[in-house]
Order: C-alpha cells, then sequence, then structure tokens
C-alpha cells in the first residue's frame, strides 16, 4: 500500500494506492487518524486500491466512528469497483459516507 | 477439468498477499471461476488471516500453514492447515452484521462467499484443518 496525502482548508485528501489487507492496516491507521484527531475531514479516495479485506473494512469503521466521535467527517471517494464490492458485501454503504 | 494445488506459507501477515496470489494463479486456470475468483480469493486470505490472528494471536511464529485448492466434479474445495491453537467451532460466530464494529467480518465474508465452511481439529501433522467449499 501507498498513499499520498494533500491537504486544503480543512479537507484532507487520502489517495491510498494497492492492496489494504491486515500486514499494511495499522500504517493506513497511522496516516488517516491523526488527521481525524486534528479535527480534518478527510476525503479517503479509495480509485488505485485493487483489493481491501475485513482489516481494511475495519479500518474504515474505525475512522468513520472516530470522525463522528470528534463531529467531522472521513468521506469515501471514487471507490474502486472490487472495494466497492467488499463494503457492500458488508452491508455498509448506508453507514459509511460514499460520494 | 480438475485441479489439484498446494503450498505452504509462513504464518505471518506478510504472507497473505502471497497466499491471495497463489489462490489468483490456480482459479486462473479455467473461466469458469472468472465471475467468482475474487470473492473466493477473498474467502481463503480472510481464512488463512483468521489462522495468524486467532490460532497463533498474531504471535510470531516459525510454523507454516498449508494451503490446498481442489476442484473436482463441479466443487471447489479449499483446505487450510495450520498448528496453532485449536479452534473450538461453538466459539467461531460471525458478527451480527447490523452490529457495526470493527471486527467479526471476516467470518462473515466467508460464509457469503462459500457454500459450507467446516472446522475439523483431527489433521494428521496439523491441528486445525478449515475446510471451505464452493459448487459451480
Amino acid at each position: 500500500m501507498s498513499y499520498k496525502i494533500s491537504e486544503e482548508g480543512n479537507v484532507a485528501t487520502v489517495h491510498l494506492d494497492g492492496e489494504i489487507d491486515m500486514d499494511v492496516t495499522e500504517k493506513a491507521k497511522e496516516v488517516i487518524m491523526p488527521l481525524i484527531e486534528a479535527g480534518k475531514e478527510v476525503h479517503l479516495n479509495l480509485k488505485e486500491v485493487q483489493y481491501m479485506d475485513s482489516s481494511g473494512i475495519s479500518v474504515l469503521i474505525e475512522s468513520h466512528q472516530k470522525a463522528a466521535e470528534l463531529g467531522t467527517k472521513v468521506i469515501l471517494k471514487e471507490i474502486s469497483k472490487s472495494v466497492l464490492k467488499v463494503i457492500m458485501m458488508a452491508k455498509l454503504e448506508q453507514i459509511l459516507i460514499i460520494e | 477439468m480438475t485441479i489439484d494445488d498446494h503450498k505452504e506459507f509462513p504464518v505471518d501477515s506478510a504472507s497473505l498477499k502471497e497466499i491471495r496470489n497463489f489462490a489468483r494463479e490456480v482459479l486462473a486456470k479455467d473461466e469458469m471461476f472468472s465471475s467468482t475468483k475474487d470473492d473466493v480469493v477473498l474467502a481463503i486470505a480472510e481464512a488463512a488471516q483468521n489462522i495468524v490472528k486467532h490460532a497463533y494471536s498474531g504471535q510470531p511464529t516459525g510454523d507454516t500453514m498449508r494451503v490446498e485448492i481442489t476442484f473436482k466434479d463441479n466443487e471447489l474445495k479449499i483446505d487450510l492447515y495450520d498448528k496453532g491453537k485449536p479452534v473450538i467451532p461453538e466459539n467461531i460466530k460471525p458478527r451480527q452484521i447490523d452490529d457495526v464494529k470493527p471486527g467479526g467480518l471476516g467470518t462473515f465474508f466467508i460464509g457469503q462467499i462459500m457454500d459450507e465452511v467446516i472446522f475439523k481439529t483431527s489433521a494428521s501433522d496439523w491441528v486445525n484443518h478449515l475446510i471451505l467449499t464452493k459448487n459451480y
């Protein structure tokens, strides 16, 4: 997994790339959580994520819940087809914020 | 068409990508799997992840796990073997899907994707034996 962060005002956009599994979830959290804790609205661009398993989905849930707790939000953008399929299998498309 | 492939991997989260690639290579052998390949790869990877996370509690080990993929008489069968803590099948419950929390999703995914999931603890040379099947 690789990532790129850009910030504009209070919005931080994180472009994730590659495969997100148990082996990289800590790294993903280390990238996303500080932005949420800083009160940023986080846009997660998942266009280049070819694979995500339950560990990756857990990161999305934790990020969403942490943001809600701190009064901000995490918005999932340009979700790849394969990741969207897993989100839908987990029946989270109505819970996570997807644009 | 029949398939009979197997490979052993170190019990480590770093092996998950290799396991996915092995499963992808095997399932690429027949067009029949093209529409379900990604799902089955996910199920295999989730099962392997459960071995790392639960059978070994995420602790470093020199052990390996074995993944066997066979296809015969329209049945795809995945056998996963490990030497971790014995699995107590009654304790393995998928997360209630309306309970939104991190964790417990892997077993739910496996159940959604595969037709049958069987745990055995009597495999010779191994401790746990998980059998996943899907009919085509």
